[in-house]
């Protein structure tokens, strides 16, 4: 048992300790089930759900690059319905047991985004938030993601504020951080996840092709970590709701600096391919930092940077 | 909610690595769990050291498990930097990885004659096959293919193996018959009596035996592959695009019903 209390307030769910999962790379935390007891973590985010089902992007879906990887995977999801009857009865165990589950929603406008949010109110009762993926390329804005602009993200969350009373957070595309960060807290979020993947371009030099089906993908993976740090940072500093820190974190070490630049939460995302067991192993490690700075809670530590 | 994937991690020992054609490598491990577990057709997903930057594990299809010597034997193909470290592993190396993944060879209950066609490295999985086929009593005949005869693997095995016929193409002429080890899918199908056609190899290929066992209405299997980032179904990103939609390689396959796939 740790001597450090390991315990945080994450938009108003309490976590029993700040280790989360990044959507898309923990299915919908029963994949990890023979690998790991999931419910040691504080939190897992689930894959993002639109209201109806997507099918996803073509092939390739997926490229290693060095330190990291990129993905089109295009949010490829079975609708809430097939999701809440598939995954329901795992989550709502997995919620009982102490774990919270955050839902992740999708949608390519906001009438989408409402739609899809409903559904999961009606039918996820167990589900302790919601994550708006406000990253989806939204068809009204010519493919351009709602939450590239303040107003598009102030848009999205407008419109899904009044549909539930459970905490409502926002993954964050890695662009105009402060400000959009600030609309959202405007209009009622109550915790930012940061960051969504960079989007980044692999190209075969000699096909002169993508190396994924679409000329871009998102980016991910400890190369782009440092980044990561300093966005959450930045979101820290500019708004007063939490922050989720997501970006390339492989070490309890790397969960430790998103926790010193202000992250209250932080979620592990590409090393759990790598290892399906590293979520587990990731929290060990940060409860021994936390042990080793001597504190007798990880609160203290939030936002403890020293520059 | 629908069942987990089957793969554990296992620890394993390089037992030998060793090249067996040109660009391909027969590598033996140590693995006495994964040996008894695994079937034919299913895969595993290695974690190869060597180099930091370099972070997924490289999946591959075996070629035989023995249960009771413990050892797994995978033929893989040198083909980027993955199989450029795996092919630097040394007897006594140790590493990991996570296995048996998804699920396999479906051989028709009663089965009758097979026909078993591969291409290049797809020969692992269905000389997988062709041993379970030979210890049912099942009779087979094979298509092998490989660019050239240096690349060129499995037709000695086959053979061993009791095989009705193997029959030999090489893309340059210089093995058997020039041209693709498809060219005799046809001829065969007409001539025997088929109740299973199991392929393997690249997607063209295993898209043209489709249609021929299709037209002949034999029931056929087809192995593929994907880029794959965890291999236990929960990343999405190796995705089969088949009639019933999207449907991950590491969990509704690597071998899926041909018919179901939209080649």
């Amino acid at each position: 048992m740790s001597k450090v209390d390991m315990a945080v307030d994450f938009a108003g769910i309490k976590l029993k300790n700040p280790i989360n999962t990044a959507s898309g790379t923990f299915g919908q935390g029963w994949q990890f089930d023979n690998f790991i007891d999931v419910s040691r973590l504080g939190a897992i985010t689930t894959k993002g759900c639109a209201a109806e089902p997507w099918p996803g992007n073509p092939k390739p879906r997926m490229t290693e690059v060095p330190g990291g990887m990129m993905n089109s995977v295009g949010l490829q999801n079975p609708g809430v319905r097939a999701f809440a009857a598939e995954s329901g009865e795992y989550l709502a165990d997995l919620s009982a047991k102490g774990t919270a589950v955050i839902c992740q929603v999708a949608g390519h406008s906001v009438a989408e985004y409402v739609a899809a949010l409903e559904l999961f109110e009606e039918l996820c009762p167990w589900a302790a938030a919601f994550e708006l993926n406000v990253s989806c390329p939204n068809i009204a804005a010519g493919g351009a993601a709602c939450g590239s602009t303040p107003e598009g993200a102030a848009e999205v969350m407008r419109a899904c504020r009044p549909i539930t009373k459970r905490p409502l957070l926002v993954k964050m595309a890695p662009v105009r951080l402060p400000e959009i960060a600030r609309a959202l807290e405007a209009e009622g979020a109550d915790g930012l996840t940061v960051i969504n993947s960079i989007p980044g371009m692999a190209i075969d030099v000699n096909t002169r092709r993508s190396k994924l089906s679409k000329p871009t993908g998102g980016l991910s993976g400890p190369l782009l970590h440092p980044i990561a740090v300093r966005m959450v940072w930045e979101v820290a500093n500019a708004v007063d709701i939490p922050v989720c820190g997501v970006g390339g974190v492989m070490t309890g070490a790397d969960a430790a600096e998103f926790i010193l630049a202000g992250a209250s939460a932080v979620s592990v995302g590409m090393a759990n391919f790598v290892d399906p067991t590293s979520s587990v192993r990731i929290l060990e490690e940060l409860e021994a930092w936390a042990e080793s700075q001597g504190v007798s809670s990880i609160t203290e530590l939030i936002g403890a940077l020293e520059c | 909610m629908p069942s987990p994937s089957p793969a554990r991690m296992h620890s394993f020992e390089v037992v030998s690595n060793e090249k067996i054609a040109d660009g391909i490598f027969s590598l033996v491990i140590s693995a006495p769990e994964l040996a008894r577990a695994i079937k034919p057709g299913q895969f595993v997903n290695l974690a190869v050291p060597g180099n930091a930057m370099s972070l997924l594990r490289v999946p591959l299809s075996y070629e035989v498990a023995d249960a009771d010597a413990g050892t797994v034997t995978l033929w893989y193909a040198v083909v980027g930097d993955g199989t450029h470290r795996l092919s630097q592993m040394q007897p006594g190396d140790n590493s990991d990885l996570l296995g048996p993944g998804g699920h396999g060879w479906t051989i028709p209950e009663g089965c009758g004659r097979a026909l078993l066609v591969a291409g290049g490295i797809g020969v692992p999985p269905v000389l997988c096959l062709a041993r379970e086929l030979a210890h049912a009593g099942v009779s087979f005949d094979v298509c092998v293919g490989a660019a050239t005869a240096e690349k060129l693997v499995g037709v000695a095995d086959f053979e061993a193996l009791g095989a009705a016929s193997v029959n030999v193409a090489t893309d340059d002429g210089t093995a058997g018959h020039h041209g693709f080890c498809t060219d005799a899918v046809q001829g065969l199908l007409a001539q025997n009596s088929y109740s299973y056609v199991a392929t393997c190899g690249p997607e063209p290929m295993m898209a043209k035996v489709a249609a021929a066992a299709s037209e002949a209405g034999v029931f056929c299997e087809a192995s593929l592959e994907r880029m794959m980032s965890c291999g236990f179904g929960a990343c999405a990103t190796c995705a089969v695009e088949t009639k019933s939609g999207m449907k991950g390689a590491c969990m509704c396959g690597p071998v899926f019903d041909a018919k179901e796939v939209v080649w």
